[in-house]
């Protein structure tokens, strides 16, 4: 009776070792694991810390504007004058009914090989 | 007993349970002091475990406090003006560190810039952490660690980084390799909060909000820009600016050149970049005639339809005071102000009462620091009490030295319906800037200080501005206050301003521009205000305007509308 008792509680020793080793080497793992990843987690968000810094460095207008000196030259570019803002009211009421005529005169005239908008082109420049 | 008891057995054996029984319980006793002793020794340990102290300090100052982050500072449209950056930082653990000699050649061959000698010597002795070289690049962090000394590691540290550079040095300052604020609105934040929150551990990582200033960085951008240029165009010493929204208070833009990199805090020190809008003081000259004529309009006892002899000079005594740009005659009050004329200023003044004049300028707060949240400010010089002759300089903007931002804001009070709000570098809705109105001046007289601004560009001081910033109806006044040398006012020394405000048929900005020491650019008519100050103020109107969502109307029926009835 007693035998078998120790027996078990014997067994049950060794089982409980074994599992409680096994745990202990788990967590290590785990822990071991963890460190890693917030080493990772720290080493992006450093990372990501600096590629965001960089973003901003080249959103600034302190560094686009060179950029767009730059190219002044290349793309035509001109820095926008008063004159050429313009708003709703200087616009031309649209007309009531389609200009019959008008419209007659244009067809012919381009039928003829004669476009009037890059007359109006030609002559502005 | 055993040897007395040898012949009779039963004795013998009793004797012998009983000397084994007692055996037994001795062995117990035994047993039971022993785990006592190994029980008391294993509490001994615990407690003596309990009771050491990590050190976590870093050279006597907390590890926390090290790596502690501050808040990124964005512009009111959210581009960052700050940020933080996490870089490596090569510490040393003497105590830890098997051969200096070999870890200093180790360092030196990657950090050639470090001594081998200071090295050395900084990596001998049982010390628990040494510095070797903070803020480095993770290049760097890793060829370090592929050399595998052992006691050197890295910690990350929070570095500030200002992607700007120069460009709103001014405004953000500085900080320390602690990351503490050292000048600008960092140590104006240090001084709030932020310091207490990285004291108290809750200024880790990313978790700090970010604080959005009023600063429009496309403004701060053409303002830092412009002033650049203006500052080699008219080989000025100085020149600076600001600019306001009239109706929350708000600086878009802030600028005091020369200037600094405050990524490179060291050059923040140096005494000629000195934030001139806010920790200068000025005789702000002509400019000031806004103030005496705001303030005399709106005591009722000076009327815009008034005249004033100009035809002599005022004498105090040895003294005469004449006009600059001398007409002789006498002036209407819109020609006082248009032709700049000392000497109506005063007669004008004069009119209304030197102590009003004194109590007005305390009520436009020219006598106390300027509010901004800059800790860089300075006390204005204003006399106490008012002589006729201090009285009389003061008309004109002589005798007493103010704030720019001063300036700035009384302009932007008299063209928003003579209403002063608390400028602010921090963003601000509508409503919170309401709370700090001020009626200053009458809705009546703010109409016609607008008229009066608008007159002066179209007509005045202000044409040179005018031509640049065309059809975004801006105007101001000019100011030329001559520099005091050796103790004598010097005609060829002068500080250049030019206050203004745009649109005026619906006032939403003021400006404040200064040019110190302006030379007359090759080519052009003077180094008067009007010439350098005032065409600066004209550039950065023409760019910042349709940014600010303000287009250019050339409708004459505009500036008409605001000559007041009287007039018409």
């Amino acid at each position: 009776m007693i035998r078998t008792l120790n027996i078990i509680l014997v067994i049950t020793a060794i089982c409980a070792l074994v599992g409680v080793y096994a745990l202990k080497f788990s967590v290590g793992d785990t822990a071991e694991q963890k460190a890693a990843l917030e080493r990772q987690i720290d080493r992006q968000e450093a990372d990501l810390s600096l590629l965001k810094a960089d973003w901003a460095f080249l959103n600034q207008p302190a560094n686009v504007a060179p950029v767009i000196q730059r190219h002044v030259a290349e793309l035509n570019l001109q820095t926008l004058s008063q004159d050429q803002f313009g708003n709703f009211a200087i616009l031309p009421m649209r007309l009531k009914a389609p200009d019959t005529s008008a419209l007659n005169s244009l067809f012919q005239s381009l039928d003829q090989g004669v476009d009037p908008i890059t007359q109006i082109i030609r002559e502005s420049n | 007993m055993v040897a007395l008891d040898a012949d009779s057995l039963p004795f013998a054996l009793e004797g012998e349970r009983k000397l084994r029984r007692g055996l037994t319980r001795a062995r117990i006793r035994w047993v039971i002091v022993v785990l006592v002793l190994m029980f008391i020794a294993v509490a001994g340990r615990l407690i003596q475990l309990g009771m050491v102290v990590q050190d976590t300090s870093i050279e006597g100052r907390a590890r926390d406090l090290i790596t502690a982050t501050r808040p990124a500072i964005l512009d009111r449209n959210g581009l960052e003006l700050a940020v933080d950056i996490r870089v490596p930082s090569l510490f040393a653990e003497p105590r830890n560190i098997i051969d200096p000699e070999e870890a200093a050649k180790g360092i030196h061959s990657v950090l050639p810039d470090l001594n081998v000698d200071w090295l050395r010597d900084r990596l001998s002795g049982d010390k628990g952490f040494v510095w070797i070289k903070r803020e480095l690049t993770p290049a760097i962090e890793d060829k370090i660690m592929q050399l595998g000394i052992p006691g050197l590691d890295f910690l990350t540290e929070s570095k500030r980084f200002y992607p700007g550079g120069h460009e709103a040095s001014h405004i953000l300052g500085a900080v320390n390799i602690d990351n503490q604020g050292i000048a600008g609105i960092e140590k104006a934040m240090d001084n709030d909060d932020v310091a207490l929150l990285q004291q108290i551990g809750l200024a880790r990582g990313n978790e700090l909000a970010p604080v959005n200033l009023s600063i429009d960085l496309r403004v701060q951008h053409v303002m830092h820009d412009v002033l650049t240029d203006a500052l080699s165009r008219y080989q000025a010493v100085a020149a600076a600016g600001a600019m306001m929204d009239i109706k929350t208070g708000e600086i878009l833009g802030l600028v005091s050149l020369p200037d600094f990199d405050p990524n490179d805090p060291v050059t923040a020190l140096q005494k000629d970049s000195f934030n001139r809008m806010t920790a200068g003081i000025y005789e702000l000259g002509s400019t000031m005639k806004s103030v005496t004529i705001a303030g005399a309009l709106d005591s009722g006892r000076v009327k815009i339809t008034d005249t004033f002899d100009a035809r002599f000079g005022v004498r105090f005594g040895r003294f005469t005071i004449t006009d600059f740009h001398g007409k002789n005659r006498i002036l209407t009050l819109p020609e006082v102000y248009k032709y700049s004329s000392n000497v109506g200023a005063i007669h004008i003044m004069q009119q209304w009462g030197k102590d009003d004049f004194r109590a007005f300028l305390h009520k436009m707060q020219f006598d106390v620091p300027e509010p901004l949240q800059l800790p860089e400010r300075r006390n204005p010089v204003v006399p106490k009490t008012f002589s006729d002759i201090v009285a009389a300089t003061a008309a004109f903007g002589h005798g007493l030295s103010v704030s720019p931002i001063a300036m700035l804001r009384a302009m932007a009070a008299f063209a928003n319906d003579g209403v002063m709000v608390l400028p602010t570098l921090y963003k601000t809705s509508p409503e919170d800037a309401a709370k700090t109105y001020v009626q200053v001046v009458s809705p009546a007289t703010s109409r016609e200080m607008r008229y009066l601004m608008r007159l002066n560009a179209l007509q005045g001081s202000g044409t040179r501005m005018n031509k640049f910033a065309a059809g975004y109806r801006a105007g101001g006044k000019t100011g030329t206050a001559e520099k005091v040398v050796k103790g004598r006012y010097d005609s060829g020394h002068v500080l250049s301003l030019f206050a203004s405000v745009f649109p005026l048929d619906q006032p939403r900005y003021a400006m404040m521009i200064l040019v110190d020491d302006p030379h007359t650019e090759p080519g052009q008519g003077g180094h008067t205000a009007g010439w350098n100050a005032g065409e600066a103020t004209g550039r950065i109107v023409a760019q910042v305007a349709p940014m600010l969502g303000i287009s250019p109307d050339f409708n004459p029926l505009l500036d008409d509308e605001l000559v007041p009835p009287q007039l018409r």
